[in-house]
């Protein structure tokens, strides 16, 4: 690695993003903002890169189309569970200048962070950008779905940005076994590309992503990707894989949702061996355990088996298969599919669906017969025709269908059977009637939004974004 | 009778919606009263012992052109009887270029099963966004996300001319030969585009049902084809 190690010489960087994080505080309540980040980025460009590589008990990266944020969570609480320290990432700061900003939040002076290790989640785009800069000693890849909402055009893309960031990892791969496209990388080993392939930068639907992707562009355009990398000193890493048995996937009417899944199931690794409301059977090691899940359904179950065999292999001879099993089992419930709040004296259900493999798994999971469900897509889906293949019958009665995308949302709806009683492209006002509607009958008022409407929905309600 | 509309390969060739034009053939069919089921064949699966109403084939991601390619050759015999007896053959994207002569790819080419007569180029770069194409059932809406056009051989029919969008690469997109329809419109282009889906739903059923009566979403399709055309700037 070519990073500078941590020392004095960050002071100055350091002391200036902890400048920008004050002012940002007074500027916004609450903090989370990412200009901190921005800044420092900007001002010094190594810096992320020299703090991430520099853990004593090295750096692990999370990336992936879809549970890479509970894949995350999960691992961190069972490495917490035996004994090590860890510093992790909220899973809104998994591109480079909320990584920053969190960074800001636990370094010293010298570009140190005090934790044994580190676990970051990464997204797909930005980690590919970021690669060169940093050395994982294990990368978990967890799938890669065909979420064309509007960010890579098409899976092969999302696979060559995997490609990179496996591409830093000095010990171990961690695989999910299901996915064909992933598996590839176990096929033919990622090598060291030259010089990173930027992703596109046009496509973005955010102001914020795109800025933070501009000082990503300058960090390349004015220090150059840096000199050839070192050769891995540890050679090729090792693939340890995970993923669902044959009876599992069978009981899956629609599949797992990859882009891709492999036709055989794999032996041996860490596989889910079945799964049944909030637990799952997952096997490791000759035995199988009973794990408890923080919400229901079959990617939660293969978040947790993804976390074990990283677990497994971060931690080898210390890893205690009960304190890991009891680690995840008592991480809290998610409570139904998404955040329960109370507008108006009124108790309102939000889904968020980001992609299409989100959208139908959390209409699996909704209630049946529930009688007031707004749908709301918004200018963030480019291209609605990808979410067609979601199967959304079991919404049953949309009393309202609203955003700047409602007449395609209806349109799907209508021909899956659904019930559309009114479609009303102004979300304000499709808002405020369907809150004015008198309490439902069955289960409670329930809002599946994308998220761009759930942003402009939650300023309308005055909730905090 | 039940109208059977046979879906080939969902798993690999609905990643745009395009697979879902089967499910809109069949609720089209249901709202003029006629009996409709969708049949999905999955690869492996062995050849249907019926004659279908209708196929559907969609459009799936470069890495699993060669494993739908494959899986289509095992149909080749019923593709070609299908055709031959006028069952309509809705194909989208990709599917229309695996039943070309030849696909053209970074790394080589691979052979299409030839039953259209032309190939798949690349365009000079990746295109996404909405087409719009006038066609004999009037203008189509649509989007576009491709990287390859279709090069035609000389004299064979296209779906229509491109009014906004790449579609073919040639000004033109798509192809029609007898009960064949090609098009780059991906996504539901069935339920988007009523007039066309009035066409496909007549050629499968014939006089035995009304055809022509608008489904009741046929005015939201409107309404989203009126508005993509403001954006557009189309008169
Ligand atoms: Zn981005």
């Amino acid at each position: 690695m070519t990073t500078r190690p941590p020392g004095i010489h960050w002071a100055p960087a350091v002391l200036v993003g902890r400048a920008a994080r004050t002012a940002a505080r007074l500027r916004k309540r609450g903090g989370g903002s990412a200009v901190p980040g921005l800044v420092v980025n900007k001002l010094s460009p190594g810096f992320l890169g020299s703090v991430l590589s520099h853990f004593p008990e090295g750096l692990v990266v999370v990336s992936g189309s879809s549970g890479k944020s509970t894949t995350t969570k999960m691992l961190v609480t069972v490495l917490e569970a035996h004994g090590k320290r860890i510093f992790t990432n909220p899973s809104t700061a998994n591109i480079s200048q909320g990584l920053t900003s969190a960074l800001l939040e636990r370094v010293s002076l010298t570009g140190r962070i005090d934790a044994d290790m580190a676990v970051l989640e990464m997204d797909e785009g930005h980690g590919a950008l970021l690669s060169p800069q940093f050395e994982a000693r294990t990368v978990v890849l967890t799938n890669v779905m065909t979420d064309q909402i509007d960010r890579f055009h098409d899976s092969e893309k999302v696979l060559a940005y995997l490609r990179q960031i496996a591409s830093r990892a000095t010990d171990k791969l961690i695989l999910n076994a299901d996915d064909a496209m992933l598996m590839r990388l176990a096929d033919a080993p990622p090598e060291v590309e030259e010089s990173p392939q930027a992703p596109s930068r046009n496509h973005h639907a955010d102001a914020s992503d795109a800025s933070d992707a501009s000082t990503l562009q300058s960090l390349f355009d004015e220090a150059g990707p840096g000199p050839a990398q070192a050769p891995r000193g540890a050679g090729t890493p090792t693939v340890e894989l995970f993923g669902v048995s044959e009876q599992v996937l069978a009981a899956l009417p629609r599949g797992l949702g990859y882009a891709e899944t492999t036709v055989a199931r794999f032996d041996g690794g860490t596989m889910v061996t079945g799964v049944s409301g909030r637990s799952a059977s997952i096997a490791f090691d000759g035995a199988i355990h009973e794990v408890g899940l923080p919400a229901r359904g079959i990617h939660y179950a293969v978040d947790a088996a993804a976390a074990l065999a990283a677990a497994r292999s971060l931690l080898g001879d210390g890893f205690d298969a009960a304190v890991a099993v009891a680690a995840i089992s008592a991480m809290p419930a998610v409570f139904g599919r998404g955040e329960v709040v109370t507008v108006q004296g009124k108790q309102v259900e939000f889904v968020l669906v980001q992609n299409p493999a989100s959208f139908q798994l959390n209409v699996d999971e909704l209630d049946e017969g529930l009688d007031q469900v707004l749908v709301a897509m918004g200018s963030d889906v480019a291209d609605p025709s990808y979410f067609w293949p979601v199967d959304a019958s079991r919404i049953g009665r949309a009393r309202i269908v609203t955003g700047s995308k409602a007449q395609e949302m209806a349109l799907q709806l209508i021909y899956q059977g659904v019930q559309v009683d009114e479609i009303e492209p102004d979300l304000a006002a499709a808002l405020d009637r369907f809150l004015a509607l008198p309490e439902p009958e069955r289960g409670v008022k329930t809002i599946v939004f994308t998220a761009d409407p759930m942003r402009r929905t939650r300023s309308h309600l005055g909730l905090a974004q | 009778m039940t109208h059977r509309i046979l879906q080939l390969f969902p798993e690999l060739t609905n990643v745009n919606g395009d697979g879902e034009n089967a499910l809109a053939l069949a609720r089209r069919l249901e709202w003029a009263g006629a009996d409709a089921e969708v049949v999905p064949l999955a690869e492996g699966d062995p050849a249907p012992g019926f004659s279908p109403a209708a196929v559907v084939l969609g459009s799936g991601v470069d890495s699993a052109l060669e494993r739908t390619r494959d899986a289509l050759a095992t149909l080749r015999g019923q593709l070609t009887g299908w055709l031959a007896a006028d069952v309509p053959l809705l194909v989208v994207g990709t599917g229309v270029e695996l039943l070309s002569r030849r696909v053209e790819l970074p790394d080589g080419a691979i052979d299409g099963l030839g039953l259209v007569p032309g190939e798949a180029t690349a365009l000079p770069g990746r295109v996404a966004g909405d087409l719009v194409v006038d066609s004999a059932w009037g203008r189509l809406f649509g989007y576009e996300n491709h990287g390859r056009g279709l090069t035609l051989d000389e004299g064979v029919t296209p779906l229509g001319g491109v009014v906004r969008g790449a579609g073919n690469g040639t000004g033109s997109d798509g192809i029609r030969l007898g009960s064949l329809f090609g098009t780059h419109l991906h996504g539901p282009v069935v339920a988007r585009n009523p007039r066309f889906a009035m066409a496909l739903v007549a050629a499968i059923a014939g006089d035995t049902i009304d055809a022509y009566a608008p489904g009741r979403a046929d005015a939201v399709a409107d309404a989203v084809n009126a508005a993509t055309a403001r954006r557009l700037d189309l008169s």
